[in-house]
């Protein structure tokens, strides 16, 4: 009987923490609904139904999708699809490099193991957004300006997502190597038959810092890929805001779109990306 | 006698060898495993930090070494860079930690829907920083909706982005926007970390739901609460998309944090020394802040 009554208390402050949860959760959301419906009106039908405040404001006359298709047949389509290449090879690469590393850091007895610490530790230290500036200016010397490679190429020095693996390869037994080792498997072959294919969790996690990293990047390409050919969303959507006479309605559905595809994996992958973030920050 | 000794002495021998030629072995995987990385964070973190001070101190050119220095210490521009950086790191890191621990206390709690309002509340951060910053350009404009909404209750306009009076706290509602589920999220992960026992012990002494947070939530998110409050004053340290979309550093100088001030120096006055020296001066910034968190860290348990 008194479990039942705890329950039941249970249940009624639950509905009383929704009270206040709902408001907040509102605020959250409420941006993007708005920049949804206006994505799926005329531009010039944004701002008209703004005062006084009236049921038209949120809903919309007549919805279409024609800023969408707008957007895509503009440069913006080109910016979506880099950014999508990017943020593809920036995961590939900056996994592989990651692990690569992380394994090394977790099973290899080697002297010197100490030095590639203390290095992770700087590159902890100083954040990559803080010497953007002054590294863009060696990426010019090195050609890499305008290229995909310049894009893409921060994503393999991730400090953090080597630490993710190596973390979780260190919870690795190190007798299943010792077995695999005396059966003839080289190091490489327990990399890519043990270590990678049991890391299935933390892969996901970091693959997803790499890829958030890139999609969400706006100083680096901003300075090292300003040409349109190379733009990515991000400077193709501050570009829109920027110029004479926008079209609300196309910069919305642009800004949509650049929104879409990390909301997609982060409601696919949530699970994973919380635990990976979480583990990596308050066990550090 | 001598015969087995002399047997032992070349086994041995052998496995020393063989233990030598193993450890050149790992040696040579460890550089193919490890040289990517160490290549990568070398050039991409090392390097620029030291062609930074390489640009900042002006070696053999007879000008003294921190002229670079001094000039921007006695620049008002960068000065007042300094000043609106710890005034808007004061303002917004309390504020957003205080937002972040409530919305993890209330969501972990017995709530209906728990799932879909903590999603809701982290979908902001999956937004690119730029795709944000756009839509609340045009949410808070002078005639926005968010000024519609205020005039619908009775309110009077106010003058988000124009005025350097609400130009700062509108970045600091927009980076707040952004960030808040995501701090969040460590530390729901850390209220789930504590052992519910110490919850019904406490609730079987009749405490309640306020005294349990300060002696049994808050000091069990002890690391989680200072890594949360480390890393958001980095990442506040660095705020650059929301500043050079909404007000690019103005009006008057009141939203001109320290990247932007150096990206401007960088790109719009093509003073490469003095951005130089704004760098090391926000990297120093950014070491002493992660230093001190090295020192609060409660030692490993």
């Amino acid at each position: 009987m008194s479990e039942t009554s705890t329950l039941r208390r249970e249940r009624r402050s639950g509905r009383r923490t929704l009270v206040l949860v709902l408001p907040i959760a509102f605020v959250s959301i409420a941006p993007l609904l708005w920049a949804l419906i206006s994505s799926l009106r005329p531009g010039d039908e944004i701002f008209a139904h703004l005062s006084p405040l009236t049921w038209r404001t949120f809903v919309p006359e007549s919805m279409s999708l024609d800023n969408y298709l707008a957007v895509l047949s503009g440069p913006f389509a080109l910016a979506l699809v880099n950014s999508v290449i990017v943020a593809f090879f920036s995961v590939t690469i900056g996994l592989f490099v990651a692990a690569m590393a992380g394994f090394a850091l977790a099973t290899l007895n080697f002297p010197g193991r100490g030095v590639v610490f203390a290095l992770m530790v700087v590159s902890f230290l100083v954040p990559f957004e803080a010497i953007a500036i002054p590294l863009s200016a060696s990426f010019r010397d090195w050609g890499l300006a305008n290229t995909y490679a310049g894009l893409i190429l921060p994503a393999v020095g991730n400090g953090l997502s080597i630490f993710l693996l190596r973390q979780f390869f260190l919870g690795i037994p190190l007798s299943l190597s010792e077995a695999a080792r005396l059966d003839g498997l080289s190091w490489f072959g327990v990399f890519w038959r043990i270590y990678l294919p049991l890391s299935k969790a933390p892969l996901v996690g970091a693959g997803l810092i790499l890829f958030v990293f890139q999609w969400q990047s706006f100083l680096w390409p901003l300075l090292i890929a300003p040409a349109p050919s190379v733009r990515v969303a991000p400077v193709a959507i501050a570009d829109f805001a920027q110029e004479q006479g926008v079209d609300y309605g196309q910069m919305f559905a642009g800004a949509i779109l650049a929104a879409a595809i990390p909301l997609i994996l982060l409601l696919l992958f949530q699970r994973q990306f919380t635990n990976s973030l979480a583990s990596s920050g308050s066990k550090e | 006698m001598a015969t087995p000794l002399l047997e032992r002495s070349v086994e041995s021998d052998a496995i020393v060898r063989r233990r030598r030629r193993t450890s050149r072995e790992v040696w040579w995987w460890a550089t193919a495993f490890l040289a990517p990385a160490v290549i990568a964070l070398l050039a991409l973190r090392i390097l620029p930090t030291l062609s930074a001070i390489g640009d900042a101190i002006p070696f053999g050119t007879g000008r003294s070494l921190l002229s670079n220095f001094t000039y921007i210490w006695t620049d008002p521009a960068f000065l007042g860079s300094l000043r609106v950086t710890l005034l808007f790191s004061l303002i917004v890191n309390p504020l957003q930690i205080a937002l972040a621990l409530v919305l993890a206390v209330l969501l972990t709690k017995k709530v209906p829907g728990i799932g879909l309002w903590r999603t809701l509340i982290l979908l902001p951060i999956a937004v690119p920083q730029a795709v944000s910053a756009i839509i609340w350009l045009v949410l808070l404009r002078p005639d926005g909706p968010l000024n519609a909404i205020a005039n619908a209750v009775g309110l009077p306009s106010v003058p988000w982005l124009v005025s350097p009076n609400f130009a700062l706290a509108s970045i600091v509602i927009v980076c707040s926007w952004i960030g808040v589920g995501y701090w969040m999220t460590f530390l729901v992960t850390g209220i789930r970390d504590i052992p519910t026992s110490l919850y019904e012990a406490s609730s079987i002494d009749g405490a309640n739901a306020w005294q349990q947070f300060w002696s049994i939530t808050l000091p069990g998110l002890r690391r989680p609460l200072l890594f949360v409050l480390v890393a958001d004053t980095v990442s506040n340290l660095l705020v650059f998309a929301p500043v050079r979309l909404l007000t690019q550093g103005g009006p008057q100088g009141s939203t001109n944090l320290i990247m932007h001030d150096i990206f401007e120096r960088a790109y719009t006055l093509g003073d490469t020394q003095a951005a130089s020296a704004g760098t090391i001066v926000l990297v120093a910034i950014v070491i002493v802040v992660v230093g001190i968190q090295f020192r609060l860290l409660p030692g490993k348990d």
